[in-house]
């Protein structure tokens, strides 16, 4: 309902006389569209650069970097022949499906933990410089201890990249849930909210745009960490793949990967800021 | 009005800060304040000195160090439920759009659904905002934010209001309509508002009574009664006269 009358309540701000509005639509109306292309010309611009780069080192050095042609059909060859058994969707699943677990866990148990000490300035007291002094450590110090208590397997590796995507789904939400203003702790006070609601209704709601930042960035870390986790030993991913080309002077195997963990990485991200954007309504114009 | 019994009373009410360079800073000092019932009551002081740290311990948001404050003879602690707040930052939730955030208070008491929709409807209405209630706050402009501000404080049908500074962000004529407004409300729907400014054309254009306040620490320095009747002429004799003699008696210029 309330569209066209937010849209009324945008038009009716007073902006400068009638006579100049009528003026100005006029004149900007071509800029307007002739910038419209430019934006969306200039990102393809900087792919198509980078693209002339690449074809025009690896005419220099084939051996170093092999030409984008060369890449091509060097992934078709993995759907021909795929590197044990998977094809280049199935190591791809295999990376993801390691990701997506892991993340799922780390955000559950993540927001729980950091609307706890966020939240309860006991439990920050007492979990609080123990999860200081861990947070500091990369993830992948931890694969050689796990790999021993827990061997090669999936659960090795979704372990790793847990660690790696718990501690900024915590920090984000505890600082966002420490954060929310007193102006709104007030008004649950004035109108008698218990902590039940008080937390529920106005400290979560509060901090979910710092909740999501921390979703945000578990996923580039998660997807970042899968990788070296696996180049430390898998027999499925992109991480393997990279491996393989690595041991098999397989250049064309290593960009092929390389390309593909930044697509499915971008992929990541918009649909992680879809989802946000459809979680808070209220940040986004309509 | 003049004759009406006494809603809340304030007796020696005194805040007093402790910093931690050890001196202490008194915000407010010894208030003994009567405020009757529906009387439109406004406190007006200088600048930073007090006037929201007294609503916030009539809130029972703050705790006074020493003195009573009692609603209806009976001690009044952490607050009450006949006690409702506007806010001079607005505090409106940005997540919630005017509907919800109207019935903020009735959610919290647990009312269903249907009753709070219907309350809150109400008071939409009442501050002229039907139409907007799936917008979300960052879509209204300031005078309506506060509309929902007051609708929000209204809605869960309190005795005792209490506005702090509300338009003090407002623009200068976006100001004059909602204080037209907000007698026209409190016409409607009659409740005690004790109105915190630091405008003193608005303290007369609004009070029944006006509590002039002293500079730090606050204390109660005059209390002036306003005849006149509403709705109020900003430039009629009478008007500038108990101006005047307002400004004359004032700590700063305020």
């Amino acid at each position: 309902m309330s569209e066209s009358q937010n849209k009324s309540l945008k038009d009716s701000a007073p902006t400068g006389s009638m006579k100049n509005k009528g003026k100005n639509t006029l004149t900007e109306k071509e800029p307007v569209s002739a910038k419209r292309i430019v934006y969306l010309l200039l990102p393809l611009l900087s792919i198509a650069l980078i693209v002339l780069g690449w074809i025009y080192l690896s005419g220099r050095r084939p051996d170093m970097l092999p030409a984008p042609v060369d890449c091509w059909h060097r992934m078709i060859k993995l759907f021909t022949n795929p590197v044990n058994n998977q094809n280049l969707f199935g190591h791809i699943w295999s990376s993801l499906k390691r990701v997506l677990t892991a993340l799922v866990i780390a955000w559950v148990l993540g927001i729980a933990f950091g609307v706890l000490i966020g939240w309860n300035q006991r439990a920050k007291a007492l979990f609080g410089s123990i999860f200081e002094l861990i947070r500091p450590i990369p993830p992948i110090a931890w694969i050689p201890l796990i790999s021993m208590w827990f061997g090669l397997g999936e659960f090795s590796k979704v372990l790793i990249v847990f660690i790696g995507t718990f501690t900024p789904v915590v920090i984000n939400t505890c600082v966002g849930i420490s954060m929310v203003e007193q102006q709104y702790l007030y008004v649950g006070q004035i109108f008698r909210a218990n902590q039940r609601q008080a937390l529920f209704d106005i400290a979560i709601p509060s901090a979910l745009p710092a909740i999501f930042a921390g979703i945000r960035s578990s996923t580039s870390a998660g997807w970042m960490v899968v990788l070296a986790a696996e180049m430390l030993g898998a027999k499925t991913g992109l991480g393997l793949l990279i491996t393989r080309g690595m041991e098999s002077d397989d250049t064309a195997l290593i960009m092929v990967s390389i390309v593909t963990i930044g697509i499915i990485g971008a992929l990541l991200a918009a649909v992680t800021s879809y989802i946000e954007r459809r979680a808070c309504p209220w940040r986004t114009d309509q | 009005m003049e004759n009406g019994s006494v809603r809340l009373s304030l007796s020696g009410i005194t805040k007093t800060y402790s910093s931690k360079q050890g001196g202490d800073f008194t915000a407010v000092q010894d208030i003994t304040l009567d405020v009757r019932d529906n009387e439109f009551l406004v406190i007006l002081g200088p600048g930073h000195c007090g006037k929201t740290v007294m609503l916030n311990m009539i809130a029972g948001l703050e705790q006074a160090s020493s003195g009573a404050i009692a609603m209806d003879g009976k001690r009044l602690e952490g607050g009450s439920d006949s006690i409702s707040m506007v806010f001079q930052k607005l505090a409106l939730m940005p997540w919630k759009t005017v509907m919800q955030n109207v019935e903020i208070g009735l959610q919290f008491r647990g009312e269903d659904k249907k009753t709070r929709r219907e309350a809150a409807r109400r008071y939409i209405e009442l501050v002229g905002l039907a139409g907007f209630e799936n917008a979300y706050p960052r879509q209204l402009s300031g005078g309506m934010k506060q509309r929902v501000g007051i609708a929000r404080a209204y809605a869960t049908n309190p005795e005792i209001l209490l506005m702090d500074e509300p338009f003090g962000q407002l623009d200068a004529q976006t100001r004059y309509a909602m204080e037209e407004e907000i007698i026209r409300i409190w016409q409607q729907e009659k409740r005690t508002i004790i109105f915190v400014t630091s405008n003193i054309e608005e303290a007369i254009f609004l009070g029944d009574r006006i509590v002039l306040l002293s500079e730090c620490p606050a204390r109660v320095k005059e209390i002036y009664t306003v005849d006149a009747p509403r709705p109020r002429d900003q430039i009629s004799s009478e008007f500038l006269s108990l101006r005047e003699l307002i400004s004359n008696n004032t700590d700063l210029a305020i």
